[in-house]
């Protein structure tokens, strides 16, 4: 090969390959709308809300950022809302161990924040990230168990070296309880924690909370 | 020293290589604030912000100080404007300047990150490029003046060599791909989307391209290699390089949102990135062995062909281990990537810069032979520093893939039970490279001036 056939394998091979790369870009604009709901005006002010503060220069997103923090994309579908709320406004009121300090956002820029959140929990990422192996192979031992699982309470709780780090973990957590305070909690916890950041499950029925309970007194 | 414009391009490095040696010591306390998050007064996003800024900018003041030294020297003539040159680097150390001290004062008081006129107006808030739209606008006119410059000069004498036009035409790509990156998007999917264009599109397309005139050019520098023979390769190397990155930047494309035929485009362009970085590893080993002309400069060459070596290991293997979506969607948003971060950064632009610090050294302080050893110590401490990082950091996303996205543990629970020892190591480790950092500093400033030792 000649250095001209070079250079010209290599001028007429680029603009080649950037006019494929145009095309896939513009048929890309033209179906991503389609793979995530409708962007209404708080899910921009929130997106607004995530650049303000810099939230990537600690988490990721989509799997991009910085490897700090957990990742955001479908932090929405995994936690509660009115906790992830609680926690943006002021992680170590609900978490004293967190490493993420008060930002100083307002009740506004956290609502809007928490719907972006929501919209990105929602955009079709061909299946990322994956679900974990163990999960799938998870068999319950008791119906507080299985409660336990399907409530998905690990999100935020630990119970032997598994799960969420967002609450206490509850691995020794039976001899600390009476059963009746317990069940009254976790139907409502603020009536016996006020500061408490954990939603209610005041939806279960007076059985399953029994059965969860008795499940959590287990645990020691 | 030859040419009055050479002191523009010792103003370039001069600031390049303090910036490297901020870089470093953020990059520590980083290191430190995984291990313990309060550690500083500022908080990790702005340190890390700081870390990888003074890198992109160090590296960009490297290539713009590189390429005034090598147009001045490829014509044979003085800089079209050293006026102009002087003024766009003055412009740019005071850009810069103003932008760190915006991220500082953000750090201090997130709520002064206010929006004015629609943007914001001390961090955009957008990993990289988060310097605000006040400071885009003057980085593109710093870069075009530069361009305007070079460009000039290359012009002037009617000279066009192929080291110019490469390279000329990898700054003009990398000037134009920052576009894609200044405009506000209200889909995140979309906002990443072009996000990927600028960062993918320089780091493995536009630097890559002046990586190879650099390289091509300091071949034959140190070497006396055939010019035509030498462009020949470098035309092979560049096109191949954008033949598989333009495409291969489908691997940004798998999980954030944009249609599923980019696993199937990512996956196979990007598993062929590595091929001209073995190119490049080949054809710089083959030239040195039939070189024309005893070589003078041992330490340029050294730098050069490490860089070339550690192109291909950080930006080739340690890439092309987790580029596969099957792979990818396992290691995507882990350490496995930082790994693969940090040592395909030093080994492509951090010793390609470097190495061209070294290659015009002799030029720039008007002697013919300098004590080399010096450069030899900076090198083994950082490169093996270097190499501990990124072993430490594998050893944490291997860790992190297999309990967070296999198990199912959570990532606070990996962090800081699972993979504490990994951030401690790697912390000491980056007090090893700051330490072959300090010797290159001091060797920068004094090697030339000092008299030669006897025996080297």
């Amino acid at each position: 090969m000649s250095k001209k056939t070079a250079k010209n394998f290599f001028i007429y091979g680029s603009i080649f390959f950037f006019l494929v790369l145009v095309v896939l870009t513009i048929d890309t604009m033209i179906r991503v709308p389609k793979r995530a709901p409708v962007i209404t005006a708080e899910v921009d002010a929130g997106k607004k809300v995530w650049h303000k503060y810099d939230c990537i220069g600690c988490h990721t997103i989509m799997g991009n950022g910085s490897y700090f923090a957990p990742d955001m994309t479908n932090v929405a579908g995994r936690k509660p809302k009115d906790f992830l709320k609680k926690f943006i406004l002021d992680p170590r009121a609900i978490n004293p161990k967190a490493a993420m300090p008060k930002l100083g956002l307002n009740e506004k820029e956290a609502d809007n924040l928490m719907a972006f959140l929501e919209w990105t929990s929602k955009v079709d990422t061909n299946k990322w990230p994956p679900k974990p192996v163990l999960a799938a192979a998870r068999k319950e031992a008791s119906t507080g168990q299985a409660i336990y699982q399907n409530q998905n309470c690990a999100a935020c709780h630990i119970v032997g070296g598994i799960g969420g780090t967002a609450g206490p973990d509850l691995t020794r957590i039976g001899p600390k309880w009476k059963s009746e305070e317990l069940t009254r909690y976790l139907k409502n916890p603020a009536s016996v924690k006020t500061a408490s950041a954990m939603p209610g499950f005041a939806h279960l029925s007076e059985q399953e909370l029994k059965d969860l309970s008795d499940y959590l007194l287990t645990l020691q | 020293m030859g040419y009055e414009s050479h002191k523009i391009a010792n103003n370039f490095f001069t600031s390049a290589i303090l910036l490297f040696l901020i870089q470093i010591v953020v990059g520590i306390i980083a290191a430190l604030q995984f291990v313990w998050p309060d550690f500083f007064i500022l908080n990790f996003n702005t340190i890390r912000t700081l870390h990888i800024n003074a890198l992109v900018v160090w590296l960009l003041l490297g290539f713009m100080g590189a390429s005034y030294y090598v147009i001045v020297e490829e014509s044979e003539t003085e800089l079209w404007s050293i006026p102009l040159a002087r003024f766009q680097f003055w412009a740019t150390i005071l850009t810069v300047g103003l932008v760190v001290i915006g991220y500082i004062i953000m750090g201090f008081y997130p709520q002064a990150n206010i929006t004015v006129f629609g943007t914001l107006l001390l961090n955009e808030g957008r990993e990289y490029i988060e310097a605000p739209r006040w400071a885009d606008i003057l980085i593109v006119v710093s870069v075009l003046l530069f361009l305007l410059n070079t460009t000039m000069t290359a012009w002037k004498t009617r000279k066009f060599t192929d080291v110019q036009g490469v390279l000329i035409a990898g700054n003009l790509f990398l000037a134009l791909m920052y576009l894609p990156g200044v405009f506000y998007t209200k889909n995140m999917i979309m906002d990443q989307f072009w996000w990927w264009w600028v960062i993918h599109l320089w780091v493995e397309g536009a630097w890559e391209l002046i990586a190879a005139a650099f390289l091509a050019f300091s071949l034959h520098k140190l070497l006396g290699a055939d010019r035509t023979m030498l462009a020949k390769w470098m035309y092979i190397e560049v096109g191949l390089v954008m033949f598989t990155g333009i495409l291969g930047l489908g691997h940004h494309y798998y999980w954030i949102g944009t249609p599923a035929y980019w696993l199937w485009i990512g996956g196979i362009f990007s598993a062929l990135e590595p091929v001209p970085l073995v190119l490049m590893v080949w054809d710089s080993f083959r030239t040195t062995k039939y070189a024309t002309k005893p070589v003078e400069n041992r330490v340029g060459l050294f730098y050069t062909i490490s860089h070339v070596v550690f192109n291909f290991v950080g930006a080739g293997l340690w890439g092309v281990f987790h580029t596969l979506p099957q792979i990818n969607k396992y290691t995507h948003g882990t350490q496995i990537t930082t790994a693969h971060g940090h040592i395909a950064f030093y080994g492509v632009y951090a010793l390609l810069v470097l190495a061209m610090i070294y290659i015009a050294l002799p030029t720039l302080r008007g002697v013919k032979q300098f004590n080399q050893s010096r450069g030899y110590v900076a090198f083994w401490w950082m490169t093996i520093s270097m190499i501990f990082i990124t072993f430490s950091l594998t050893g944490a996303g291997l860790v992190q893939s297999y309990l967070e996205r296999v198990m199912g543990l959570d990532y606070v629970t990996v962090k800081s039970a699972y993979n504490h020892y990994f951030w401690i190591f790697r912390a000491v480790f980056g007090v090893g490279f700051l330490v072959g950092v300090l010797i290159f500093v001091k060797d920068f400033f004094v090697a030339g001036k000092e008299p030669l030792a006897k025996a080297s």
